[in-house]
């Protein structure tokens, strides 16, 4: 993947960013399930802050393009949108699972990890 | 994690007074005048100075009361390295080894090697650029987890300014929950390298913002006499007048874009927000 950001364009550099992965992905040029540099080095490789290559990974990930998988990296999604979604809920019931892993390590039970959970539901700004 | 409460230093009738987190694994920038207080800053981060109120904790530890131990998990590159110019590289890497318990010998050589510093030279006789690298290379060879450079590119020719950045670049990208406190005078490094930065001017915080931010919504307008008198001025930061009318500084580009077509516009630069933010007008 070749990325080239033009710094004096009035786009503003994350979403010239996310065109271009966009557009590698839909040509083909990166392909599914492949990964895509760490934040810290495409934020190396392109000089630009870690923070802005994080904003157009998040951006791509609520398009649905790719998944990032925590603690582990960024992932072309499925080409897809629907296998793209299912990956998406995959990895949120992981994380569910390793919660509930955690949760059994230190003792909880069944009952406790439900009422947590509706503390969360209850707190939870639903729009 | 870095948290500054409501430092405050006083020297004579200048007085710094600010606050700031740097949370793990970011890379935060300050920018300043020279005598905005960024150095006294560094100072008090580093524990060198004592301040007079408030204060500042190191992953939960009072930054002036830091053991000598704790104190190497700091790497710190200041205006000068402390090094009698006596010594030679090879000194200064015996010096290092025995200072640090985590200092990586094999990784302080190969870049000395790759950036140009001879181990036999005296540091007498290093040019200002050789100098700087010494000094950076001093301060990320034993993997700290807090990278603390005071105007690490300052004085240096561009080729040096970059080759000083992509260390850090590389440093960073090695090591992902480092963090890194950086000063500079020159905009331009810090725009490429920092996830926020803070203005400081007189002793205090004038702005705080994602470097992201920083570029891609702030813009500096110029306008004539007539344009500005009829200007919308709700979201403009700070003004100049000018020859030919007014230089204004806004962090709402896309308002004026839409409203104002025709207008010139151009992107927002650390340079700018100094000069506008810190001009007086």
């Amino acid at each position: 993947m070749h990325i080239i950001l033009n710094n004096s364009s009035m786009v503003p550099i994350y979403e010239q960013l996310m065109d271009q992965v966009k557009s590698a992905i839909l040509k083909g040029d990166l392909a599914e399930n492949e990964a895509l540099p760490s934040v810290r080095t495409l934020s190396g490789q392109l000089r630009i802050s870690a923070l802005t290559v994080k904003k157009a990974y998040d951006r791509l990930e609520e398009e649905g393009f790719v998944v990032t998988v925590h603690g582990k990296g960024t992932y072309v999604a499925a080409a897809d949108r629907q296998l793209a979604l299912e990956a998406r809920r995959k990895s949120v019931e992981d994380d569910f699972a390793s919660a509930v892993q955690k949760a059994a390590a230190v003792g909880f039970g069944r009952e406790d990890i439900l009422q947590i959970v509706e503390i969360i539901l209850e707190d939870y700004p639903w729009s | 994690m870095v948290i500054v409460d409501n430092l405050v230093k006083t020297y004579g009738s200048f007085r710094l007074d600010l606050s700031m987190e740097i949370s793990d694994g970011a890379v935060t920038g300050i920018v300043g005048k020279n005598g905005a207080g960024k150095t006294t800053f560094i100072k008090a981060l580093l524990g060198l100075i004592r301040p007079d109120e408030g204060r500042i904790t190191i992953n939960g530890r009072e930054a002036s009361m830091l053991t000598g131990r704790e104190k190497a998990s700091i790497g710190a590159a200041l205006s000068e390295s402390g090094f009698s110019a006596y010594l030679r590289v090879k000194d200064v890497t015996a010096i290092l080894s025995k200072m640090y318990p985590t200092f990586d010998e094999e990784y302080f050589r190969k870049n000395c090697r790759a950036q140009g510093l001879p181990e036999d030279k005296r540091i007498s006789e290093f040019s200002t650029g050789m100098k700087a690298k010494l000094r950076v290379l001093s301060a990320i060879s034993h993997r700290a987890e807090l990278l603390v450079m005071d105007e690490p590119t300052a004085g240096l020719d561009v080729q040096a300014r970059n080759d000083i950045l992509d260390l850090l670049r590389q440093y960073l990208q090695e090591n992902e929950n480092c963090s890194v406190l950086i000063t500079s005078h020159i905009s331009s490094d810090l725009e490429s390298l920092c996830d926020d930065i803070y203005l400081i001017h007189d002793g205090k915080i004038l702005l705080h913002e994602d470097t992201d931010v920083l570029l891609g919504s702030y813009a500096v307008l110029k306008v004539s006499e007539e344009a500005y008198e009829k200007l919308d001025k709700s979201y403009i930061l700070a003004g100049r007048k000018e020859a030919f009318g007014y230089t204004c500084l806004t962090r709402e580009k896309q308002f004026y874009a839409e409203n104002y077509p025709g207008m010139v516009i151009e992107n927002g630069s650390v340079d700018d927000l100094i000069l506008l933010m810190t001009g007086g007008h």
